[in-house]
């Protein structure tokens, strides 16, 4: 049975997960230069090794409120176009292995900016997760249309 | 083959570099026909590139250069002299060689480059003056039994090579390859080895020691140090500000030799990076030959400073702009012979070539004695285009207006040439030299020529910058663009000023207009303007002031590249490290210009809606308040072009009129006191003078002293009027006395508004 892995994490209350393979590095981080006039999705800049890397607010994203920058957050820095982003959320979560067959498409009802970036939906024994596009969720160009449904 | 394959790469590098000079030769040459030096370093560069085509079996090359060689071989014999038709037959086989070298690099083969005309042009110049009929048959006969005759070529070769090669060698550069070389593999697999290899080995000792000296390292290798060089200056930046928080000696002197380490180890990584501009400029002797020959025009080449260094990807950077400028001077900047003999100059105009290095930047300068740049012309494209309103030109200074050509879309050319004036212009180049953070500038003088400067940067990723604090945040501004900074004292009275809601401040007179770099960034505004700074830039031919809450240093900053996201919002050039570890935005200077632009139109505009919707005498109007003994008097700011101080002895007198030597002009000076039946009680060494410009006619209206400038509601007017003025008006709860403007220029100038419209006039009719 072919599987892939995930690597999961917590963005209000709900699970994600995005290819492990695309994964980079997990780090919490509480430093971030901001960017004035850039999307609000743009929650800042920060020097990782020497690489400055965007941290892009997956709320935001997500259409929710942007998050308080103040505090730490988690960075999930994912590898896009041979470029380093940073996903900003709230917890992270395993790595978990997953039988494709376990894939669902996103439910019809998935509405707003969810639908946007959502690939799949995976029953795991007590929740769901909903696998990510890393691309579109790192992509801050394309605006986020406002939700409706929580 | 895979050992083949190198060797034909070697020989494409070397080849490329030797016609670079061959290029360069052969123009010289044309100067100095009889230089044999000369000839025999062409005639040697020509046969290496016969020689190894050959053995690589790139016959069509072979053919050319051999016929090339037989032309040059003559030249150099002295059987015939170089003439244009003999230059231009070998620059076009030049030229059809480095096609080939091209369809070589792309195909691997020579492909279908047509090499017969080529031969035939060069041969009928060997034909031409009369020569033995022998040599064009023997030529013919050589395509067929080239190899034989090359070996020949190579044996009746050796004398002469021998000597010049030591004390000449032309390519100190390739010969370091660690490959073995072509011309070393021509004499072990040649087909006639026997005679060569004396002669080669005398060459071969010589070039030794250059050879071991120096080594060939692949342009990756280097662009990876640089950036590893990059990093550790950040790291370094890093721990000097760490250990100047604690107090360890030792720590604090280990830090400064790492400190220094690092600095020397930065220069000696940017140094291999370095090459001589001449890499860039050598191409430009040809350029300009052909194009003046083309338009029929004489234009002598100079170059000075040839060995000026800069990072080879700023080069590459510059070449563009640099060639374009070059042709645009040999075009639209040098008249034709005859023009120029009309106007009294030497037929053959000089283009000059100059490159050096102040402050850490590099300028290069492209000068011409052409016809110059006509500022009423550029005005009056500007307007036609829609480049400026007429209300904005009428307050700008010639240099200014000039500064127009790089606005997009800009071009003066009368006629479309297949040169420039295609709109694809100036702006372009503006662009392309912004990119590598540096600057274009212009200057000129109708009549005389024009200067072109550009200012580029060291290196690419290295640049000096200045730190500034704006909110919570860090930003960089690249130094190339700053001027200076004031800082703005609220002790001492010194204020940003408002002008229709513009903010502006008066530097040394002149007013500055202002960007605030908080509310540039949407930021939370500062209500107070007192104790910040400003920083003077320089962008798009526009001085402007960005307001900053604090300068906290320079530093060298590694630029980095922002990805899409970021870089569409437009107001930033990159990102960098700054000395904490933090992420700061470099600020791109002419975005923040051209958003003053916009401030100081939309101002602009916002007041010439008052003043048609307003009556007159009840409008807000902006007046620059001057002191003449105890009375007030009010100019209106519209007449304001500057502010300046003239120094009392300047000012001298033509007939029954004063006038100041300003800025290369006569400006005819009126003192207000004398207008206004006063008496002059000025004392000072200097005078404070109104500097009103249109169209490139200025006049100065010496007063006692700059009060204020103040923006006033004026209600209370009365006709009250005296010589010179319009009335006066309670402002500031003083009666002031408004000034007849016009009246007061045309005491100073009586032709000022004459003139202009002859000028409109001429300027309609053209």
């Amino acid at each position: 049975m072919p599987s892939r892995q995930y690597a999961t994490f917590e963005v209000a209350d709900q699970l994600f997960g995005v290819d492990v393979a695309q994964v980079q590095e997990v780090l919490r981080f509480h430093e971030y230069t901001r960017v004035p006039l850039a999307p609000t999705s743009v929650g800042g800049l920060f020097n990782l090794r020497g690489q400055v890397i965007a941290a892009v607010d997956l709320r935001v994203q997500l259409g929710l409120p942007p998050r308080d920058l103040n505090v730490p957050a988690m960075n999930v820095i994912v590898s896009v176009d041979d470029e380093w982003v940073s996903l900003l959320v709230d917890r992270i979560g395993e790595v978990i292995e997953l039988d494709d067959d376990a894939f669902e498409p996103p439910p019809d009802t998935l509405a707003g900016a969810y639908r946007n970036l959502i690939v799949g939906t995976f029953k795991l024994q007590d929740r769901l997760m909903l696998a990510l596009d890393a691309r579109r969720a790192a992509d801050t160009t394309v605006p986020v249309p406002a939700q409706h449904s929580a | 083959m895979d050992e083949l394959g190198d060797i034909i790469q070697e020989f494409l590098v070397e080849s490329h570099e030797n016609l670079d000079q061959l290029d360069r030769d052969l123009v010289a040459l044309e100067q100095d026909p009889g230089s044999r030096e000369m000839l025999s370093s062409i005639f040697r560069t020509i046969h290496t590139i016969k020689g190894t085509s050959g053995f690589l079996a790139f016959h069509r090359l072979e053919t050319l250069t051999h016929a090339g060689e037989s032309l040059l071989s003559r030249l150099r014999d002295g059987a015939q002299q170089m003439n244009p038709a003999s230059a231009d037959a070998l620059l076009a086989m030049v030229d059809t060689v480095r096609t080939l070298l091209g369809s070589i690099e792309e195909t691997g083969g020579e492909g279908d480059v047509d090499v017969e005309s080529v031969i035939a042009q060069v041969q009928e110049c060997i034909e031409d003056p009369s020569a033995p009929k022998a040599k064009p048959a023997a030529a013919k006969a050589k395509k067929a039994a080239a190899p034989e005759e090359a070996a020949a070529e190579v044996q009746v070769e050796t004398e002469t090579e021998a000597e010049p090669v030591a004390e000449a060698a032309p390519e100190p550069v390739a010969e370091a390859a660690p490959e073995p070389e072509p011309v070393k593999t021509v004499k072990s697999a040649g087909p006639s080895p026997a005679a060569p290899p004396a002669a080669e080995e005398t060459g071969q000792n010589s070039r030794r020691s250059i050879a071991e000296s120096s080594i060939r390292v692949d342009v990756d290798l280097l662009d990876t140090l640089m950036r590893l060089v990059g990093e550790l200056v950040l790291t370094r930046n890093q721990i000097v500000r760490g250990v100047s928080e604690v107090s360890d000696p030792a720590l604090v002197r280990t830090t400064q030799r790492l400190n220094l380490i690092t600095s020397e180890l930065q220069e000696s990584v940017m140094k291999t990076r370095m090459q001589p501009i001449d890499h860039i400029w050598s191409k430009l002797p040809r350029v300009v030959r052909d194009l003046s020959g083309s338009l029929g025009k004489q234009v002598k080449l100079a170059m000075e400073g040839k060995e000026t260094e800069l990072d080879r990807s700023l080069l590459e950077a510059v070449k563009d702009p640099l060639t374009h400028l070059v042709r645009n001077a040999v075009d639209h900047g040098i008249e034709t012979v005859e023009e120029r003999v009309a106007k009294g100059k030497p037929g053959q105009g000089t283009l000059t070539l100059r490159a050096y290095h102040e402050g850490g930047h590099v300028i290069v300068e492209i000068k011409d004695d052409g016809a110059g740049i006509d500022v009423e012309r550029v005005a009056q494209t500007a307007l036609d285009r829609g480049v400026v309103t007429r209300d904005q030109l009428a307050r700008m200074e010639s240099r200014e207006i000039i500064a127009l050509v790089f606005q997009p879309g800009f071009s003066t050319a009368k006629k479309v040439t297949n040169v420039s004036g295609r709109g694809v212009g100036m702006d372009v180049v503006k662009t392309n030299i912004e990119q590598i953070g540096g600057a274009v500038d212009v200057d000129s003088t109708l009549g005389k020529g024009t200067t072109w400067r550009l200012t580029i940067p060291l290196t690419l990723a290295i640049i000096q910058a200045l730190t500034v604090e704006c909110g919570a945040e860090r930003y960089a501004i690249p130094q190339v663009g700053v001027d200076e900074l004031v800082f703005v004292d609220g002790q001492s009275g010194q204020a940003i000023e408002h002008v229709s809601g513009a903010p502006v401040y008066r530097l040394r007179g002149k007013l500055l207009p202002l960007v605030r770099l908080d509310e540039t960034l949407g930021l939370p505004v500062r209500n107070s303007d007192r104790d910040v700074y400003i920083a003077v830039l320089q962008a798009d031919g526009r001085r402007f002031g960005l307001v900053v809450d604090r300068v906290l240093n320079t530093e060298e900053i590694v630029v980095k590249p922002l990805t899409g996201r970021m870089k569409d919002v437009g107001v930033y050039a990159g990102a960098t490290i700054v000395g904490d570890g933090k992420v700061a935005l470099i600020l791109d200077i002419p975005s923040l210009a051209r958003r003053s632009h916009l401030a100081a139109e939309a101002a602009e505009r916002a007041q010439l809606d008052h003043a048609d919707t307003r009556p007159r005498g009840g409008s807000i109007e902006r007046l620059l308040i001057a002191g003449i003994g105890e009375r007030r008097v009010a100019i209106p700011l519209d007449m304001v072009t500057r502010l300046e101080e003239f120094p009392v002895e300047r000012i001298e007198r033509v007939g029954s009129r004063e006038v100041v030597q300003y800025r290369d002009h006569i400006l005819p000076v009126i003192r207000l006191a004398s207008l206004l039946g006063c008496y002059d009680v000025s004392e000072g060494e200097t005078v404070p003078a109104v500097v009103y410009t249109e169209r490139g006619r200025s006049v100065a209206l010496v007063v006692e002293q700059i009060v204020d400038i103040v923006e006033d509601h004026i209600e209370s007017r009365s006709d009250l009027d005296d010589d010179g003025l319009t009335g006066s008006a309670v402002i500031q709860q003083r009666v002031t006395e408004l000034l007849d403007v016009r009246r007061a220029i045309l005491a100073a100038d009586p032709r000022f508004y004459a003139e202009m419209s002859e000028i409109t006039n001429s300027m309609v009719g053209a």
